[in-house]
């Protein structure tokens, strides 16, 4: 408080206003004593002006921010009320601050989670952070192999991608940032320790500090961000800081989402890669095709898979496999993956199919699991224009033979499942495909698919054969299309396993669209 | 995408002295075999003496995938290790039609492998 006559000479000063004014005493003038916003008020005051609207004047005395009350006495001398707002005005900023950070990090969640490309998202992460953070950005992700995908931003300028191998541990903190520890305080970081490689191109000035958080993702660290500022710019504060550190949080969440998918969708596009019909129309005088249509959820990609394995010469059996292995996702993946594998190493065996899947079987035994697979192996071999099948069921739906008279036969072949017991047994039966006649193999997910009138009934092998009796004559590719039609128009737009279906057709003879008549006579050939 | 009206998967297990009653009810596949391994298995292994037989009650079973089957096949090996046997008693068709193809009935309900011994050969 301070009381101040009318002609500006300073009356009283008490203890709280002297620890401002140090100075100060009675009878000192206050326009020598005190900033001119306070002498210049007093003088308005006296003169009469009012200052009324505009609140009390506030300014700053030394380092504190203050409100002046004025309170004029009886005697003309005013009394000054000086009310200390230092505190509340650093409030008020640090709110806004807040507020604009929220923003930004509301805006970083909200533009990285809309991208899912991992590549993009780290492109988009950098920008960001030199946008309102620093003045330059790495995002170092966590190593493939040796290398590290880097990422370098620079405001205003590109960001540049590439993969590199780097010395982390030449960075302070970088290391521990990759591996998800908590960050090194940025007042510990010697920029002048940092390495060439961290400075992105064109970051001309010196270094002047520089902070290392660590990207958390979902439970593995998503990689780490460096940002750097030049020495002609200001330190990065303690707030800075934890803006920083939340900034990371939000940009790990998003490139662990973004990985995630990106492995994900990788995954499946390789099992469908490995799952695309083999390109075999006419293998030695038979036709083959296949058709797969993966489950619609992508996370749930079943086993269903099929292989054509052609003789090294038209006087061998060609080998035919479709099979179907328990469980969905990553696991029946590396299951189905093993039993491809297995198969057509024992290639050479495949006169005896009992002895092969007894093979099988104990290759993919496992103490840890009981997932197994079922199976339909088929040989097959034309010889004088007659088409031998030897097949063998382990454990699969059986074989259908559309026959040439319209009739459709279920082979009776019947074995046990591969993979979960200590041996298997297997009948294996012969049969021939007289021109015109298809075997069709296929997988549970066809018979169970779910749909018809009230969408909750199994298409059933009932409904498959009456579909089947129609194909006679039918080439193998028109016949796998007939099927697949028959499935998708029954289940429309519901849910659906993986579905595989392989057709093997005895052609006829000369193949042309009007030969239906001779067809159905048993023509044949030679 | 459509769900589909099916009961809801529930597991009931009593313990009455030498059997471990199990009845299964709804669907059982890729999304609830593990219920029924675990819920087994707790059984089997928990305090006290494991049971000698193991029967499961297929009466409430409304539909079965080769998942399911494959954790049959784990309870079975599991159960067995402990000497205990399997029953499945009241199959519907299709787990009948299904234990027909796959050709493993005879092996899951048949005498456990060697009654002491830690696991099975598969």
């Amino acid at each position: 408080m301070l009381v101040v006559d009318r002609h500006g000479g300073l009356v009283r000063i008490n203890e709280a206003a002297r620890l401002l004014l140090p100075d100060a005493a009675s009878g000192d003038w206050l326009h020598e004593r005190v900033p001119p916003w306070l002498s210049d008020a007093h003088r308005r005051i006296c003169d009469g002006l009012s200052d009324a609207g505009s609140g009390p004047p506030t300014g700053r005395i030394r380092d504190r921010f203050l409100e002046a009350h004025p309170t004029t006495g009886d005697d003309g001398d005013v009394v000054w009320w000086l009310v200390d707002e230092t505190d509340r005005r650093f409030a008020e900023t640090a709110l806004l601050d807040v507020r604009a950070r929220s923003e930004i990090l509301a805006e970083v969640s909200g533009a990285l989670l809309s991208t899912l490309n991992a590549g993009r998202c780290m492109e988009m992460a950098a920008s960001m952070a030199t946008e309102h953070l620093a003045e330059a950005a790495v995002l170092v992700a966590p190593p493939q192999g040796r290398r590290h995908p880097l990422t370098f931003a620079r405001r205003g300028g590109p960001v540049t991608q590439t993969v590199r191998q780097v010395d982390v541990s030449a960075v302070p903190g970088l290391a521990e940032a990759l591996q998800g520890f908590p960050p090194v305080p940025a007042r510990w970081i010697d920029p002048a320790d940092l390495p060439d490689w961290v400075v992105p191109e064109g970051f001309t000035s010196p270094v002047g500090s520089v902070i290392v958080t660590p990207l958390p993702g979902h439970g593995v660290p998503a990689g780490a961000l460096i940002l750097l500022r030049s020495g002609t710019e200001r330190a990065f504060s303690e707030s800075e800081e934890v803006f920083a550190r939340l900034f990371a949080a939000r940009a790990g969440a998003a490139l662990s989402a973004a990985r995630l998918y990106t492995e994900q969708a990788a995954i499946t596009t390789t099992l469908m890669r490995e799952l695309l019909p083999p390109a075999l129309h006419h293998v030695h005088g038979v036709e083959y095709a296949g058709g797969y249509r993966a489950s619609k959820d992508h996370e749930r990609v079943g086993g269903d898979f099929y292989d054509v394995h052609p003789s090294a010469d038209p006087s061998g059996e060609t080998l035919v496999v479709l099979g179907d292995v328990a469980g969905k996702g990553l696991d029946a993946a590396v299951l189905t993956g093993k039993i491809r594998n297995t198969l057509h190493a024992l290639l050479p065996l495949a006169e005896d199919h009992r002895r092969i899947l007894n093979l099988l079987n104990g290759a993919l035994l496992s103490s840890h699991h009981t997932r197994f697979a079922t199976l339909v192996l088929v040989s097959v071999l034309n010889r004088d224009g007659r088409t031998r099948l030897r097949l063998t069921s382990a454990g699969h739906l059986p074989p259908l033979l559309a026959r040439a008279d319209g009739t459709v036969e279920e082979v009776a072949t019947r074995g046990t499942l591969v993979g979960a017991l200590p041996t298997v047994e297997a009948r294996t039966v012969e049969t021939v495909l007289a021109p015109g006649e298809t075997c069709l193999l296929y997988t549970d997910g066809i018979v169970e698919a779910r749909g018809g009138p009230l969408g909750d009934d199994f298409l059933g092998t009932e409904r498959l054969k009456r579909a089947l009796a129609e194909c006679a004559g039918m080439q193998a590719e028109a016949v796998v299309e007939r099927i697949q039609m028959l499935a998708a128009q029954w289940i429309r737009e519901g849910r659906h396993d993986d579905m595989a279906v392989v057709a093997i057709t005895a052609p006829r003879a000369s193949s042309h669209a009007g030969d239906e008549e001779s067809g159905r006579n048993g023509w044949r050939n030679t | 995408m459509s769900g589909f009206p099916s009961t809801e998967f529930a597991l009931e297990l009593v313990r009455e002295s030498d059997s471990l009653f199990v009845r299964v009810t709804g669907d059982l596949d890729y999304d609830t075999c593990d219920e029924l391994v675990d819920g087994i298995t707790e059984h089997l292994t928990g305090d006290g003496t494991p049971p000698r037989c193991v029967r499961l009650d297929f009466d409430g079973l409304t539909h079965i995938d080769s998942s399911g089957l494959s954790a049959l096949l784990l309870v079975h090996r599991r159960a067995g290790a402990l000497g205990a046997t399997l029953h499945l008693d009241n199959r519907p068709d299709f787990l009948e039609r299904m234990l027909h193809i796959t050709n493993v009935l005879d092996h899951l309900t048949g005498p456990p492998p060697g009654s002491r011994s830690g696991r099975s050969a598969g």
